[in-house]
């Protein structure tokens, strides 16, 4: 009696105008009846009764499985990321396009600014510009760009100015348009991927077969959904609901699906079906299809529509085949007759009573087969097509009326003709209506459903009026919504609508979500789970539902996915004693699963089916009888978890060992899912098993474990999906590597591939036993047949001396203590400095009178001293630090060049000093020689540099006195004599200095060689000046001024390449250094050099013996003439 | 109402809470479940949350033991008197251990007086709802004298200044105790067999108290379907006839009432009761529910009237109601269209009538009832409607080759 109207509803109040109560106020309806009414006539106060508009109790109903199952195998399929992007990481996606796309980013003015740049390392004869200028150190920048680092660490200052110079002109989008349009975008797809309207509706339909006999075993029809990567073949495939067994399964393996391979992905599929002919209409964003097929018939393709912008619904007329509504974002919604082309029904250029700022319609039939209702965001009206221009009126609208709540959107509407004639489902973010259009603007029923986000999917499976007479209450109709993004699926019930009003049954209920059965599932390993969890988190693309609540007590809920995965979940019924309604041809539960215990099949296309028997893993089916062909599938499929173990267990099961192996190996794997080994293997305890849990899952609502059929259904479909995800897994960002080819090789001797096999099968057979065992393969194991391994020397002792550089020098010293340490320190700061000086003029005085009381005893030699004196002075100063020849050669050389390659220069000059320290360095060190020079003068000894003579047979002493500088620390010599004339001198001599460095090597090095033996004085300097002889000029400018404080002889432990530097300037400035000295010293000077060495030797001897006997040795320089001569005093 | 500052601070946060990170560039607001929405707090607070979602999620899969036994567990949130923190929201609580207990299976009766109780007294805003949801299950309990009580309790309660809700939620009690008084008073009539005059005073009583508040309520749009009734029933039995014509009339007719169908019902089921004229009444209903079933009165009232126009409009009404799904295979209808059809054959241009009616289904009323497939449909369900059909199919679709009856 459809037609009838309920002769009562329940009171509530008519509210006109706006939603007042906030979205997020309103807690969540739990428990509530919302209102009664009276039945009874009119009599006594007993023979009233009242019923709530929500009822407390509905049908129970239960899974049978406590995870959905996967109705196809998996396929490739394109994943999105898990969360929504979030709009303010725009600049690391522009960063990402900069870098992954340079040539659209900067492609235009690279090509303009291209010839004034050069990369290549300048000695290259290449044809380019004279000016252009060379950026080699800048490719290191980008290059670091591919890693993750540190960006304090790694700065490129010479980007960074390039950069401010030239960043708002070598864009060719401008970044702030770029990012804007980015920020937008990537603020479209989080809205997208939390709420996806144009997936409204849903891709997923069974279209029921007509039943042969009412009773059979099972159900047959046709399930429509897309698939393909992109979701847009259309797959009709022909699938069977069982009703045997243990418990309901679905079975697609039977039929392979008919695809159309369609333009764009599949958004929306809608049936009619007239029980024998069946019409789909297929909606993608641009085009629309009908296809007519029936159970006998292959699917037909009728027409094909084009529309301008995007459609947003389509709808299958229920009462005339061949009608279809569509409604597109230009607001326009046409009737569709196929084959007979479109009209324009409704044009509604803003919303309908808001302005909601949505362009979504959708456009549903109603009762009468002229009148459609026109939905958007913010209401619902009934249109009559038959006039022109169309009337129409309020069906449903966000108001008060409705009690709705502010920013409460209409989501979904929806005609249940099937279930009642005149009832449609609107849901909003927050509640589910049950809307009748014979009286509009009241909802019949509301629900809060509770979902984390929009209901977009429907399904509504009609009451059973079979039920009635089995369970004593009259039965429901159900609902059932899913959510987009978060795969939600809830259960709504309901009774009434004709004659009775409508009572809401039950409060909602949740059923399983893909996302959610991880948890019940075997083990992986983390990068599986996480390959997989992505996968099943995919957002929903469609619902649909098996019914077969009339005959067998139970409906199968389908789910499909973005990933193209479609997840079913079978539902019981329970009545209140805890039984199945099941019609009496199918028995008792624990008998039917006597009958057949083989639980349903995963199913595959015949053709993407696994070689091999796919259901050989399943436990029921004893793994050990497994035939021969079978039992190397066996063994991979039972690997699922284990990709890195995968490779190995392959190849092993190519040896002989193949049968013994496998199940070992099978009960290895196994035991590591979660401790399912019980279940599994052997065979006939899983059968056991799975036997009590039928019997179990009666208790609850939903049981705890798996069945093992399940389980193994779900194994195999989790090593497809491990396989097919492989080849799709995205490349992972680049990380340093390091080229190990080469590194292991092993030479190809045929003797040795001998002793080689013995050994590998020795350490197979051994791996094998240990893997059976279950135990660790150690080398005690194995040393038997590897042999015994060669004995490694042990590393040299570490030779401190060979590391000349001070942070070398420092960390020696702190290995020895933190005393020296400390020392090392004080020399480097030159806090010592006054006490040094303190100690140098002490030692001053008591050298003159050591010299007044000698008398004149070292008049012979005293000339030739007094020019050593001069060149050790020299020395001295040179080792200050002058501005690095470097330097002056980096200015010298780039005479002459255009502006850019000036400017090029600057910058590389700047950049070249890694640390803003060291930058500061070189204006110090170029004033610190007048600075000294001041000082030093204001003590009027110019010659007060002289440090106790030494003798010159400590060489060695002396070698390991320049080490040990704390030890020395009186002996500092402050350099003194530096008129601001000597840089003239520097600076000339410059040239010729260089160009005796690599001759000179050694032999240039004795400054102090007027009064030392050539060979031992040279040596230090050697050794120092080597490993260093090419370092860069940051270091010379660094510890110039170090080496004059901290080391006892500046111009010998100067550990730089610049040492030989300075000697050029030896020979000539006797003039300015003679000065103090008189010039008699002079003409010695300028030919004592080459000479010197020469003739030096028995006389320095005599000098060192002399002063060996003055106790003092270990001193480098110790033949400083200005002693003697004043000795000499 | 000891922490009314609580519940408004609740408010306060919930309201800007997600509004200022997405709910502005979102075109669509979404909501998030009331536990899940403020992540922050520590402690105890988080573990109350976390002890939220688990029930939520419990109910929401129908684990009603899990849910109870996480409810004993939090039973502190409560208790919690934090000024500092928000208290996470006691309407939700006492709603959910509501739900709780509707499932829970030793539930006793005393359980839900205290929780409703509570529930009450947990804020001043809610008050009134709950009043009314305690009535509501004593009534379904069948404690129409302890609803009635706590009706009346309800009524006298006032809050602060009154807002719009809590003026409604009062008139709404007002007339469920009415509802209450009637059926008292129904009880008292039908035990009135020996006149006493004691009882009369009593139901007169009962009608007294019972009349202002239904009568006050009537005066307000909104669907008061059982209010009407009673109300009507006793001013009947009070002989009070203009009354409750005056009120079935405001309740059908005022505009600022929702289009109820049962309005028109009620109000066309009274006239006839009375013998008044009852063609406006039903034309209303028609232009209203074309498909409502009083449309097969409303037809053969028409039949009756012996006149050319009248006929040709219970031709219109029959194929109307014939449009509809509900009505397609109902062999009564295509009876009396046969009727019809068979009564203006009479007429000089009987042609033209059936043409002027069926112009606006001329092209798709041939695809809605005789296709093949309804031919075959019908002879195998219904072989008696075939005839009928296929006896008016080439009368009413007169351009078309129709395959109806070809098997």
């Amino acid at each position: 009696m459809d037609y009838q109207f309920p002769h009562q509803l329940f009171p509530g109040f008519y509210n006109c105008g706006p939603p007042d109560v906030d979205l997020k106020v309103d807690p969540e309806r739990w428990g509530s009846y919302n209102g009664v009414i009276p039945q009874g006539n009119v009599g006594p106060r007993s023979s009233w009764s009242f019923t709530p508009r929500h009822h407390i109790r509905g049908e129970t109903w239960c899974h049978t499985e406590p995870v959905p199952m996967p109705l196809l195998s998996p396929k490739r399929a394109f994943l999105g990321p898990l969360t929504p992007p979030d709009p303010q990481d725009f600049t690391e996606h522009m960063q990402n396009f900069f870098t992954d796309h340079s040539q659209d980013a900067f492609g235009g003015m690279s090509g303009v600014l291209g010839e004034n740049f050069h990369f290549r390392p300048k000695n290259r004869k290449e044809s380019r510009r004279k000016d252009a200028v060379s950026v080699r150190g800048m490719k290191s920048g980008p290059d670091i760009l591919k890693h993750k680092v540190c960006h304090q660490t790694y700065q490129f200052n010479l980007l960074k100015k390039y950069s401010g110079l030239m960043s708002d002109v070598i864009h060719d989008i401008p970044p702030e348009l770029l990012g804007s349009l980015l920020y937008e975008e990537l603020a479209g797809q989080r809205d997208r991927m939390l709420f996806f309207e144009n997936a409204t509706g849903g891709a997923l339909v069974f279209v029921p077969f007509s039943q042969s006999s009412s009773i059979s075993s099972s159900q047959r029809g046709c399930l429509l959904y897309p698939a393909g990567q992109g979701l847009d073949r259309l797959n009709f495939h022909e699938v069977e609901m069982h009703y045997q067994g243990v418990s309901p399964g679905l079975d697609a393996r039977s039929s392979k699906p008919i695809s159309f391979q369609l333009q764009a992905p599949v958004r929306q599929i809608s049936y009619a079906s007239n029980s024998q002919d069946s019409c789909v209409a297929v909606r993608a964003d641009h085009f629309c299809g009908v296809w007519r097929f029936s159970e006998g018939n292959e699917p037909r393709l009728l027409q094909v529509i084009n529309t301008e912008e995007v459609a947003t619904c389509i709808n299958v007329s229920p009462h005339v085949m061949g009608e279809v509504l569509v409604a597109n974002e230009s607001t326009v919604a046409s009737l569709w007759t196929v084959g007979q082309g479109m009209q324009k029904v409704r044009v509604e250029d803003s919303n309908l009573y808001f302005n909601a700022q949505s362009s979504w319609r959708w456009c549903e039939f109603s009762a009468h087969p002229r009148v459609m209702l026109y939905a958007d965001r913010t209401g619902v009206e009934l249109t009559d097509m038959r006039e022109s221009p169309a009337c129409s009126h309020t069906l449903f609208r966000i108001s008060r009326s409705s009690e709705c709540r502010s920013s409460e959107r209409l989501v979904l509407s929806k005609y249940l003709g099937q279930v009642h004639p005149f009832h449609h489902l609107i849901t909003t973010q927050c509640s589910a209506y049950v809307v009748d259009e014979r009286f509009p603007c009241v909802p019949m029923l509301k629900w809060d459903h509770m979902m984390e986000s929009p209901p977009v999917f429907c399904h509504a499976i009609p009451d059973s009026a079979a039920f009635v007479s089995v369970g004593g209450e009259s039965s429901t109709t159900k609902l059932l919504l899913s959510s987009y993004s978060s795969q939600e699926i809830t259960m709504l019930q309901y009774s009434g609508g004709r004659a009775q009003a409508c009572l809401g049954r039950g409060p909602p209920q949740a059923l399983l979500r893909p996302r959610e059965a991880l948890k019940h599932l075997p083990v992986q390993i983390p990068h599986r789970l996480h390959a997989v969890s992505r996968r099943m988190s995919s957002p929903a693309a469609g619902l649909t539902c098996i019914d077969g609540t009339a005959r067998r007590g139970s409906m199968c809920v389908l789910q499909l996915t973005e990933a193209g995965d479609i997840f079913y979940q079978v539902l019981e019924h329970k009545l209140a004693d805890g039984s199945t309604p099941r019609s009496p041809a199918g028995g008792s539960p624990p008998e039917r699963a006597a009958e057949d215990p083989s639980p349903p099949a995963l199913g595959s296309e015949g053709a993407e089916r696994l070689p091999g028997e796919s259901q050989t893993v399943i436990p029921d089916t004893p793994v050990k009888d497994t035939g021969g062909p079978t039992r190397g599938m066996a063994a991979c499929t039972a690997v699922a978890e284990t990709p890195e173990r995968e490779q190995p267990t392959r190849t092993t099961l190519n040896f002989d060992h193949e049968g013994r192996l496998r199940d070992q190996l099978i009960q290895m794997d196994l035991g590591n899912d979660d401790g399912n080994v019980a279940e599994v293997d052997p065979a006939g305890n899983a059968k056991k098993h799975s036997d009590e849990e039928a019997v179990n899952i009666t208790d609850g609502p939903a049981p705890v474990t798996l069945s093992a059929g399940s389980l193994a259904t779900w194994k195999q479909w989790l090593q497809k999906q491990n396989h097919c995800g492989k080849k799709s897994r995205p490349q992972s960002s680049q990380h340093f590597r390091i080229r190990t080819t080469g590194l292991l090789s092993l030479s190809n001797t045929g003797a040795r591939d001998a002793c080689e096999k013995g050994h590998t099968e020795s350490l197979r057979t051994h791996m094998r036993s240990c893997m059976s065992s279950r135990s660790l393969l150690v080398h005690s194991t194995v040393s038997a047949s590897l042999g015994v391994l060669d004995v490694v020397p042990m590393p040299s002792v570490v030779d401190t001396d060979a590391w000349s550089d001070p942070l070398s020098q420092r960390l020696t010293l702190s290995w020895q203590g933190e005393g020296l340490c400390q020392a090392w320190w004080e020399e480097e700061l030159g806090t010592n400095r006054e006490a040094k000086m303190e100690a140098l003029r002490r030692k001053r005085r008591q050298a003159k009178e050591a010299r007044r009381a000698a008398g004149h005893r070292l008049k012979l030699s005293r000339s030739f001293d007094s020019s050593a004196n001069y060149q050790s002075e020299r020395d001295d100063f040179s080792s200050i630090g002058w501005s690095s020849p470097a330097s002056r050669d980096v200015w010298s050389d780039r005479e002459g060049c255009g502006p850019l390659s000036e400017l090029a220069t600057f910058l590389e000059e700047t950049q070249r000093d890694p640390t803003p320290s060291s930058s500061h360095t070189v204006p110090t060190s170029t004033a610190s020689p007048k600075r000294v020079g001041d000082k030093v003068s204001g003590h009027h000894t110019p010659g007060g540099t002289g440090t106790p003579t030494k003798s010159p047979r400590a060489a060695e002493t002396c070698r390991k006195a320049t080490r040990r500088p704390a030890e020395d620390s009186l002996d500092t010599l402050i350099p003194t004599q530096d008129d601001l004339s000597q840089k003239d001198f520097l600076e000339k001599e410059d040239e010729r200095d260089r160009l005796r460095i690599p001759a000179a090597g050694s032999s240039s090095q004795p400054h102090g060689s007027s009064s030392q033996p050539h060979g031992s004085s040279s040596q230090p300097h050697s050794s120092f000046s080597q490993p260093h002889g090419s370092s860069s000029q940051p270091h010379g400018s660094f510890s110039q001024p170090h080496g004059s404080f901290s080391q006892p002889h500046g111009s010998f432990s100067q550990p730089h390449g610049s040492s030989s530097q300075p000697h050029g300037s030896f020979s000539q400035p006797h003039g300015s250094f003679s000065q103090p000295h008189g010039s008699s010293s002079q003409p010695h000077g300028s030919f004592s050099q080459p000479h010197g060495s020469l003739l030096l030797p028995s006389r320095v001897s005599r000098l060192t013996s002399s002063q060996g006997s003055q106790g003092l040795p270990g001193r480098s320089q110790g033949s400083q003439p200005k002693k003697k001569t004043r000795m000499g005093f | 109402m000891d922490d009314w500052t609580a519940d408004l601070e609740v408010d306060v946060i919930c309201s800007d809470d997600d509004s200022t990170r997405r709910g502005k560039s979102l075109k669509l607001p979404l909501v998030k479940p009331v536990c899940a929405k403020r992540k922050s707090g520590y402690g105890f607070h988080q573990s109350c949350r976390m002890c939220l979602e688990k029930i939520r999620e419990a109910m929401l899969h129908h684990r009603w033991q899990e849910a109870a036994e996480y409810m004993a567990c939090c039973s502190q949130i409560l208790e919690c008197k934090s000024e500092y923190r928000v208290p996470p929201n006691k309407v939700l609580i006492r709603r959910i251990s509501t739900e709780i207990l509707h499932h829970h299976p030793n539930t006793t009766m005393e359980d839900y007086n205290v929780v409703y109780e509570r529930m009450k007294h947990s804020g001043f805003k809610h008050y009134l709802m709950i009043s009314l949801e305690h009535a509501f299950h004593l009534m379904l309990h069948g404690k129409i004298k302890d609803a009635k009580q706590k009706l009346c309790d309800a009524e006298g309660w006032k809050y602060g200044k009154e807002s719009a809700i809590q003026i409604q939620n009062t008139r709404l009690i007002q007339a469920y105790r009415s509802l209450l008084d009637y059926i008292i008073w129904c009880d008292t009539k039908s035990s009135l067999s020996n006149k006493d005059y004691f009882d009369m005073q009593n139901a007169l009583n009962s009608f007294r108290k019972a009349s202002v508040n239904l009568k006050e309520i009537l005066k307000h749009p909104g669907v008061w379907d059982p209010f009407i009734l009673s109300y009507v029933d006793m001013l009947e039995f009070y002989q009070d006839h203009d009354e409750a014509l005056k009120v079935l009339t405001d309740y059908a007719l005022d505009e600022n009432f929702p289009p109820n169908p049962n309005a028109q019902v009620y109000l066309y089921r009274y006239l006839k009761q009375h013998d008044a004229p009852q063609k406006k009444q039903m034309k209303n209903l028609h232009s209203l529910v074309p498909s409502h079933e009083l449309m097969l009165d409303y037809i053969s009232y028409l039949l009756q009237a012996e006149k050319k126009a009248s006929a040709q409009k219970a031709l219109a009404v029959i194929l109307e109601m014939l449009d509809f799904a509900c009505w397609r295979t109902n062999l009564d209808l295509w009876r009396s269209l046969q009727g019809v059809i068979q009564k203006l054959q009479m007429e000089d241009n009987f042609e033209s009538i059936v043409r002027e009616t069926m112009a606006s289904r001329k092209d798709w009323w041939y695809a809605l009832h005789f296709t093949s497939f309804h031919g075959r449909k019908d002879s195998k369900e219904n072989p008696e409607l075939l005839e009928v059909k296929a006896s008016l199919a080439k009368i009413l679709c007169p351009d078309r080759e129709l395959k109806y009856a070809a098997e």
